[in-house]
């Protein structure tokens, strides 16, 4: 069998309890950050905070790392001709390091335990390793030659830089490592890398192909596809390399071209929207629009949070780019792959599927998105008025919306599973 | 360097608009206007499977020498959508705007997982592998699509 035909055809799609145990999982520590900010709302305090810190890693180590790289498992063969080697056993050892990583990264800031902090950081780096290690090997025999597959590239590189920054800042604070650099421009670069590099990246390099096919909207213009991510890359590196260097840039100058290069991505994204040709934008649409505004407004709050001192623009910048951007372009997202991958399987085992919104209907999906708006809304709110009661608030409404989230999916496994009994 | 895959990712998405019209006559309940904007989506699809089919696949798979690779999954993909459309056409002889719209979201999301492959990957490489001839394959592609195409999409 060919190469080409091992990444294109079925037999390059990981069985569809593969990704699907990184997304159901994935929701679980999403309702483990709302209720931990439930019953912890000093958390929101400033983001200094352990439980601030915690509540970070538990979206972005838990929620949005497991669903990016459950994803990535399922699309690297199909936009960068990437067949992942032994896809099974590596699935399994990256969602169980994965998982147990972020779980214990989460209990070392709350608990403040040093060992808790340096497993948490071994189990990330022993999982991020394994995954791309296997995405490296599988891009190697790749023929696709496209900007999506390149982008998905500078991506892994992002992630590979986070990881690092990430593994040196746990050694720093649990073991006291004494780096030949200073350790603030060090925590900026790994969230730099971390949400721009790594997370930024990987919805350009997705959004150049999903938004013009699947919302029919003109094409991003090429020169902004051609360069975003080759920049991205190129300014973190150079601020990467200044800052080690020991010539500490002032924040504005660090923050300002990452930030303006957010803005024109979102701000692309958003005119396209606004001309799809599809009929009757449904929820999901309207949900990544969201996605787009808020990655504007969080680099906006993030510019704001140089020039002030309150604590709220910080919190602010966080809720707007994590819950309000990637929460809500990768909620958006999963109610479009998951129903997809179970119409996918029945129709390759022979059997008559329902179609998308028989195995997904569209009411609790909208209700959902719904309450993760207001949930966005909660979250703002409590870091305004700094109130214990509304963040409590706020914590039972995550909690609630990745629950509702977990829900909407199982219900697409279920209706999956008793067509398959009903086929027999 | 990429003149097969300009040509071909320029007629999947001439394909879209003709799908977009359709859906969105169909979900304003226009059916008879969806019906037309439905054929010419159906006759566009068809034209670009058969000039695939019949002109560019058999040419890479005498280049490459590969009968059973990515071209045999992309003829496996072509029925599954054919497939697609035909229920998506039923839809429409229904006038049933649920059963239309779940059936339109399917049959695109099919397609464009589709459109990726090959557009990421397939066209590329006969772009490659087929360089010394890819202009006069191009012309022949392009007579085969033009005969097919529809000559203006109803907004």
């Amino acid at each position: 069998m060919s190469g080409a035909r091992r990444t294109l055809g079925y037999e390059a799609t990981p069985a569809f309890h593969i990704p699907l145990s990184f997304f159901l999982a994935a929701t679980l520590f999403g309702v483990g950050a709302g209720l931990f900010l439930l019953f912890h709302p000093d958390a929101l305090d400033s983001r200094w905070t352990p439980g601030a810190l915690a509540l970070t890693h538990l979206i972005t180590a838990g929620f949005m790392l497991l669903t990016m790289l459950g994803a990535l498992l399922q699309i690297l063969p199909v936009v960068a001709g990437a067949s992942i080697p032994a896809v099974r056993p590596v699935a399994i050892g990256v969602h169980a390091l994965v998982s147990t990583g972020a779980c214990s990264l989460a209990w070392g800031f709350m608990a403040g335990s040093p060992a808790a902090l340096q497993a948490g950081g071994g189990l990330l780096g022993g999982g991020l390793l394994l995954f791309l290690g296997a995405a490296v090997l599988g891009l190697r025999r790749s023929e696709a030659s496209q900007t999506t597959g390149r982008d998905l590239r500078i991506a892994l590189i992002g992630l590979a830089a986070t990881a690092v920054l990430g593994i040196l800042l746990v050694l720093v604070l649990s073991r006291g490592l004494a780096l030949p650099f200073a350790f603030g421009p060090l925590i900026t670069l790994h969230v730099a890398w971390g949400l721009l590099g790594w997370g930024g990246a990987l919805l350009a390099a997705t959004s150049w192909v999903v938004i013009p096919m699947f919302q029919i909207t003109p094409e991003y213009p090429r020169w902004l596809t051609r360069f975003w991510a080759p920049l991205v890359l190129a300014v973190l590196g150079a601020w990467t390399a200044f800052d080690l260097l020991g010539n500490e840039l002032p924040a504005w100058a660090g923050s300002m071209i990452p930030m303006a290069l957010t803005a024109l991505f979102a701000l692309t994204t958003l005119h396209l929207m606004r001309r799809t040709r599809r009929p009757n934008p449904d929820a999901s649409f309207r949900t990544m629009q969201l996605a787009m505004a808020c990655l504007l407004g969080g680099a906006l709050c993030t510019l704001v949070a140089i020039l002030r001192d309150e604590a709220f623009w910080p919190l602010a910048a966080g809720i707007l780019i994590l819950h309000g951007g990637f929460v809500s372009a990768i909620t958006a997202m999963l109610y479009k792959i998951v129903p997809f991958l179970a119409w996918l399987h029945l129709t390759q085992a022979r059997i008559k599927a329902p179609h998308m919104k028989k195995l997904l209907p569209d009411l609790p999906m909208r209700r959902q998105l719904r309450l993760h708006a207001i949930t966005l809304a909660a979250l703002l709110g409590a870091a305004v008025v700094n109130w214990n009661g509304a963040t409590r608030l706020a914590g039972a409404l995550v909690a609630l919306e990745f629950g509702w989230l977990a829900a909407n999916l199982l219900g697409t496994v279920q209706r999956w599973r008793l067509t398959r009994q009903e086929a027999g | 360097m990429s003149t097969l895959t300009d040509l071909m990712t320029h007629d999947h998405r001439q394909c879209d608009d003709a799908f977009a019209s359709a859906e969105r006559h169909a979900g304003r309940g226009e059916w008879e206007a969806a019906r037309g904007a439905l054929e010419l989506f159906a006759r566009a699809l068809c034209t670009h499977f058969d000039a695939e089919e019949s002109i560019l696949f058999p040419r890479f798979e005498e280049a490459t020498s590969m009968t059973h690779g990515p071209t045999q999954v992309m003829r496996e993909e072509h029925r599954e959508l054919r497939a697609a459309l035909g229920r998506l056409q039923d839809a429409l002889e229904a006038r049933d705007a649920d059963e239309y719209a779940g059936e339109a979201e399917t049959l695109l999301i099919m397609m464009q997982q589709h459109n990726m492959k090959e557009e990421s990957i397939l066209y590329p490489m006969c772009d490659r592998r087929l360089h010394g001839e890819r202009e006069d394959l191009a012309l022949a592609l392009g007579q085969r699509l033009a005969a097919g195409e529809p000559a203006e999409v109803a907004p």
